[in-house]
């Protein structure tokens, strides 16, 4: 699954840690899903998008 | 210290007790050492896995991959593995020196299995505490890459002895076994491009 996390980070000049603190998991976690190593659960991409202020859709891109 | 330096600290220590703990089974296969020789040195060499986990934790820190969850089960491996190997040495030492049949000898057995069983709450409770969902993905395949190599080995070995190509070896092999392949499946790179956080 493709995502727009690394560039909606950058648009708010967030590092992965930054974003990791405001979602609540680990910076390693936030880079496997950024680098599209992992997938993240419903609930969390729910949190991600609340984080962003976007729908879930508009981060995350099917293949 | 980066990412990956930190990693290759923590598998050489890995590495290091794999190798000797293979080679120990091996000279007592062989015949090369008598009880309570091998016991007394599978304890020593776990000596080595402190440096390990405090490598590991590092390299966790490092690569930003730390939680609350695996701080407690680092706290709690660390003094569960100190009390087996305090264990394992005094049971190796006192092993002869104590009658056959003796009651005694339900204590020295029983001694090294109750961290052993501490080790094992000690997992479960992580997957409990691990709020942290790839972590905890990382975890479980880790456990998972334990068992495969459990059921390699373990079937592997049960069918060669069973032809008497191979001697019996005690059942307790298969935790060691098991964390390696845990240690194995833990570690394993899955391609995270940490250095290029930006």
């Amino acid at each position: 699954m493709k995502n727009r996390l690394k560039v909606l980070r950058a648009e708010r000049d967030w590092s992965q840690q930054d974003l990791a603190e405001r979602v609540g998991v680990s910076r390693q976690s936030v880079n496997a899903i950024e680098t599209g190593k992992y997938d993240p659960s419903l609930p969390l991409a729910f949190t991600i998008a609340d984080v962003f202020g976007m729908a879930i859709e508009e981060i995350f891109l099917r293949e | 210290m980066n990412a990956k330096k930190a990693t290759r600290k923590a598998l050489l220590w890995g590495a290091l007790f794999t190798l000797n703990m293979m080679l120990i089974t091996l000279a007592h296969i062989f015949d090369l050492i008598e009880q309570p020789v091998p016991l007394i040195l599978m304890a020593i060499n776990f000596v080595l896995l402190v440096p390990m986990v405090r490598a590991a934790r590092g390299a966790q820190e490092v690569k930003g991959a730390m939680s609350p969850a695996l701080r407690n089960y680092n706290r709690r491996v660390l003094i569960t593995m100190t009390l087996y190997m305090v264990a394992m040495i005094g049971g190796g030492n006192l092993y002869h020196r104590i009658e056959e049949g003796s009651p005694l000898l339900w204590l020295l057995a029983i001694a090294p299995l109750l961290p052993l069983m501490g080790m094992i709450w000690t997992m479960y409770r992580y997957y409990v505490e691990e709020t942290d969902e790839y972590l905890r993905y990382r975890a479980v395949t880790g456990s998972l890459v334990g068992l495969m190599l459990v059921l390699v080995v373990g079937t592997v070995w049960g069918f060669l002895e069973m032809y008497g190509l191979v001697p019996h070896i005690w059942n307790w092999w298969v935790f060691p076994v098991w964390a390696i392949g845990l240690a194995i499946g833990t570690c394993w790179p899955r391609g995270d491009r940490l250095e290029a956080e930006g």
